[in-house]
């Protein structure tokens, strides 16, 4: 195993009694995990894949090479309707949440306010709580007999008997949850984008003779784009496969891509074939969304720290 | 290596126990009885470890201790312990994924996919002293080339289930489902068996083995309705909520459906369609392979006895397969026509029944959830 | 005057700012105040104050089961997952080796996989592997997606320490793995402790992959999900939901402020 030159380790501390221990080269370091993500991550995908292709099934029969559950796929106007469905609601949500997200990260890391860190944690610390504990509330909040409702009977702006009815069990209360769900989780990207920003350049902006709104739309927006891409990549990549929110309060027309994925692994007669084709589909869609805007996605810009 | 030895000494003993059966035969029913009841006893105490039961929720220790409440008893050892299925699809993926129950519970419709599957073995009904208080048509559709693959319990019927107060039906048929005028109220349940209602509705010959041309039809006429169906059901429990709380109108629904929302003091019909309700009856089926196989059995009769069988019908509002039960409600007495054994038969129902083509079915059902 | 904002342009902001935490908490409000509604359906008027279902969660013993796997399984994977991270943590701040792109590609991929797709992989994974699915299964899973988040929050800790320590600690003869324990790992070690928060909490409170991967002893997420069909045990349910979400935000928010103070201290 080749030692390699590290960074900022002296040349003359390789002495050749502590060279046979320097064990932490970055190989030894990285075996481990590698060796994980390798076994039950990427193998994993493999293994999605030669089902995709009929190359492997756990259920008996014959089983060989073939493109016949990808070309039903993409023949299928249905499947992929459907992937355009959830795409929508997806790409709605996404939207919405940035533009919430959006001013009140702006508010934190520009408004000079001295409890920024605090207030940033009073934000994200509901995203730490439990996620189908949320989307509970939402479902005991917009039912019928829910806590909206009975409160509207209760104070007597609506009679018992006609509750606000396509509250739950509907598109609309997959798309509100969702964005309950994920605010607090894209004010952080856009607010350390916001805060790296210098505020230097602002003031030459404004010494230019530019408005704040000049300068906002001119200097602040572009410079807070990264964190925004990331942001909405970040709502986008999780919701447009999402089947937790949608079974619980969608309904019919709230069912999305990732239900039928789920429900071809379970509750559907099993159609693995289709299941992982759907699943495939899925999966390539996000990774090529992830590699087209990898750059927005770097490590330093998704920390708080 | 120890399970192998375990396995080998079962199936000696097993046929010992056969050959005690037929030796003890002639000598009379009760002298035959007693032989195995001893021998029996003998193999119970040769199993260990707490019996794996792979059943519906509502079933296990979540509210449906009562019906195994003598098994426990018996055998205190041995608890059950319970995987929960979703559906029959879902056991079977299950199963299939490396599962290992000792007897699981799906409905009729599956009993000769699941007996010619491999993954189950048949009963030995004469260790299930109950099993001959047990409905004969029921035992008869659980049974394949003459053994006994599933032992029935609960029944019921596919019906409809509407809100007499918000909803005037123009005919009592599974159109109801379908109509046009109740838009945003109505629920479907999450199974292929929606096409075999749509082919009972659109009055084809065989709605469980459809041509190609039928199913197509079944399958736009069901596409054609989705936009009228705020849900499509997999729990029960999804169901009460959303019918009760006024979300819902009209639902395919099963007997205790109905039972639950007159609980409520919902005003509600459970409607017997003109095309003819679907009958099922749950079958306990015994896995392939199973190191606890007398202790099934014994967990087979616990849930066959009158007693379960009484406690089943007055709480769930099911039916049950023992005929020595009756429910309390004179209403369910009526809905499930207790005292007629032929309930589930023609001419008063279709009984619920192997689908040849269920993959299909089933990926064209897929395709209506996902229009 | 600010360039950034008006005066006007803070205070609607601000007024923002509010309403956007009343609709992160008023739902969480509710729970807490219907956990204590005496009445089996969450609807006003409330009808009086009671601790029964509080009381009623405490003999559940199938509750209590869910909590104890989900303990357990969070606790396996938190630890995996920040013994892996801390290790390819140092690898990507400290040494420079061919295909780091590729490699931090690979150690962050887990955060953008739709859990439903990857659920089926491990799902079609462990049966092709023959292994059964229990406690494991799910805390293997869970080790998969909570190591991106430990490297997120290793990484940027391990830039801001200076290099020149550990050099002088190999000058002085320290070996590297006597310099990581007594050098980096001291330095590191709230962010450590933040890795190893964040990876329990997501792994306990984690459903879909785990109803893919979940044995017959299932975690609590997963008994969630099927209890939250049954209205009767909604009222119960809800106050474990309270008692979870509490914890949960007592625990994040005094590590993070344990973090910031210890952080500060080491940085001095």
């Amino acid at each position: 195993m080749a030692v390699e030159g590290e960074a900022g380790v002296p040349a003359v501390s390789a002495s050749g009694r502590r060279r046979t221990r320097l064990d932490l080269t970055a190989p030894a370091l990285l075996g481990f995990p590698v060796v994980w993500l390798v076994a039950f991550f990427l193998v994993p995908i493999a293994i999605v894949a030669a089902y995709s292709f009929d190359i492997y099934s756990l259920f008996p029969g014959k089983h060989g090479f073939t493109l016949a559950a990808w070309r039903a796929f993409l023949h299928s106007s249905v499947y992929l309707g459907l992937f355009w469905k959830s795409v929508k609601m997806s790409l709605i949500v996404s939207a919405v949440v940035v533009a919430l997200a959006y001013p009140v990260a702006y508010y934190l890391a520009l408004s000079g306010t001295k409890r920024k860190y605090v207030l940033l944690l009073v934000l994200i610390a509901p995203f730490l709580t439990s996620y189908l504990l949320r989307v509970l509330a939402w479902k005991v909040i917009l039912g019928n007999e829910g806590v909206l409702n009975s409160f509207l009977v209760w104070v007597g702006v609506r009679s018992r008997d006609h509750p606000i009815s396509q509250l739950l069990y509907s598109r609309f209360a997959v798309m509100l949850v969702l964005t309950y769900v994920w605010v607090p989780f894209v004010a952080l990207p856009i607010f350390v984008s916001l805060e790296s920003l210098d505020r230097r350049l602002l003031e030459a902006a404004c010494d230019l003779g530019a408005s704040r709104w000049q300068a906002f739309r001119r200097v602040t927006l572009p410079l807070s784009l990264p964190g925004v891409m990331a942001g909405f990549l970040f709502v986008f990549i999780p919701t447009v496969g999402e089947f937790v929110t949608p079974s619980l309060v969608g309904g019919t027309s709230g069912y999305m891509y990732g239900n039928q994925i789920s429900d071809l692994f379970s509750t559907g007669f099993p159609d693995w074939e289709t299941g992982s084709v759907l699943a495939l589909f899925l999966l390539a869609v996000v990774a090529v969304l992830t590699a087209a805007f990898a750059r927005f996605l770097q490590v330093r810009q998704v920390t708080a720290h | 290596m120890e399970e192998g030895r375990d396995l080998l000494e079962r199936r000696i003993s097993r046929e010992d126990l056969l050959k005690l059966a037929a030796a003890t035969g002639a000598a009379g029913l009760v002298a035959g009885r007693t032989g195995l009841a001893g021998a029996a006893r003998a193999e119970l105490a040769k199993e260990s470890g707490r019996l794996q039961v792979l059943d519906w929720a509502g079933y296990g220790n979540d509210g449906g201790q009562t019906m195994f409440a003598a098994y426990v008893k018996k055998y205190p050892k041995n608890k059950p312990q319970f995987t929960y299925m979703t559906n029959e699809a879902d056991a079977l993926a299950k199963l299939h994924a490396g599962l290992k129950p000792d007897l699981f519970r799906p409905y009729v419709g599956w009993t000769k996919y699941f007996a010619t599957s491999g993954l189950v073995q048949p009963w030995d009904p004469k260790l299930i002293s109950n099993f001959k208080h047990l409905n004969p048509f029921m035992v008869k559709a659980g049974q394949l080339n003459g053994k006994q693959y599933g032992i029935p319990e609960d029944w019921g019927f596919d019906q409809i289930l509407y809100r007499s107060d918000k909803v005037k039906p123009k005919a009592k048929s599974w159109g109801l489902l379908f109509d046009e005028r109740y838009k945003g109220k109505i629920a479907w349940f999450d199974d292929l068996e929606m096409l075999t209602i749509a082919g009972l509705y659109l009055g084809f010959k065989n709605p469980w083995n459809q041509s190609d041309a039928e199913l197509k039809k079944s399958q736009n006429l069901l596409k054609s309705k989705k936009h009228l169906v705020r849900l499509i059901w997999s729990s029960e429990t999804n169901l009460w909520e959303a019918f009760g709380s006024g979300e819902l109108w009209i639902a395919y629904a099963w007997p205790n459906d109905w039972v639950q929302m007159k609980k409520k003091k919902l005003k509600v019909v459970y409607m017997h369609p003109k095309e003819k309700p679907i009958a099922w009856v749950g079958m306990l089926m015994l896995l392939k392979g199973t190191q606890r196989y007398h202790l099934a059995h014994a967990y087979a009769d616990a849930w066959s006895s009158a007693k379960s069988a009484k406690w089943l019908e007055d709480n769930y509002g099911y039916g049950h397969a023992n005929t020595l039960a009756r429910p309390s409600s004179s209403d369910l007495m009526r809905v499930l026509q207790i005292t007629n054994p032929r309930a589930v038969t023609l001419p008063n129902a279709y009984f619920d029944r192997d689908i040849p083509r269920r993959s299909l079915y089933a990926k064209m059902w897929e395709e209506v959830k996902a229009a | 005057m600010d360039v950034a904002l008006s005066a006007n342009g803070k205070r609607v902001l601000r007024i923002f700012f509010g309403l956007l935490v009343v609709f992160l908490y008023a739902p969480i409000a509710i729970l807490l105040i219907f956990s204590f509604n005496n009445s089996e359906l969450p609807t006003f008027p409330l009808s009086g104050f009671t601790l029964h279902w509080y009381h009623q969660f405490l003999t559940n013993a199938d509750l209590k089961g869910a909590l104890e796997t989900s303990a357990v399984v969070a606790a396996l994977s938190s630890v995996g997952a920040v013994l892996l991270g801390v290790l390819a943590s140092v690898a990507l701040a400290r040494k420079r080796f061919a295909a780091k792109a590729a490699v931090s590609a690979l150690l962050l991929s887990p955060l953008v996989i739709p859990y439903v797709v990857f659920g089926i992989s491990l799902l079609l994974f462990f049966h092709a592997a023959g292994i059964p699915r229990s406690i494991l299964t799910v805390a293997i899973g869970h080790i998969v997606i909570s190591l991106p988040y430990t490297i997120l929050v290793l990484v940027p800790r391990l830039d801001q320490i200076d290099v020149a320590l550990e050099e002088a600690a190999a000058d002085l003869g320290a070996s590297p793995l006597q310099t990581f324990r007594l050098i980096v790992l001291p330095l590191i070690l709230p962010a450590v402790v933040s890795a190893f928060l964040i990876a329990f909490t997501t792994s306990f409170d984690e459903y879909a992959l785990a109803s893919f991967v979940v044995g017959t002893r299932i975690t609590f997420p997963v008994y969630l999900y099927s209890a939250l069909r049954f209205p009767s045990q909604l009222p119960q349910v809800i106050a474990v939901a309270v008692v979870v979400m509490v914890l949960s935000l007592i625990v994040v928010v005094s590590a993070e402020i344990g973090r910031r103070v210890a952080e500060r201290r080491l940085s001095l």
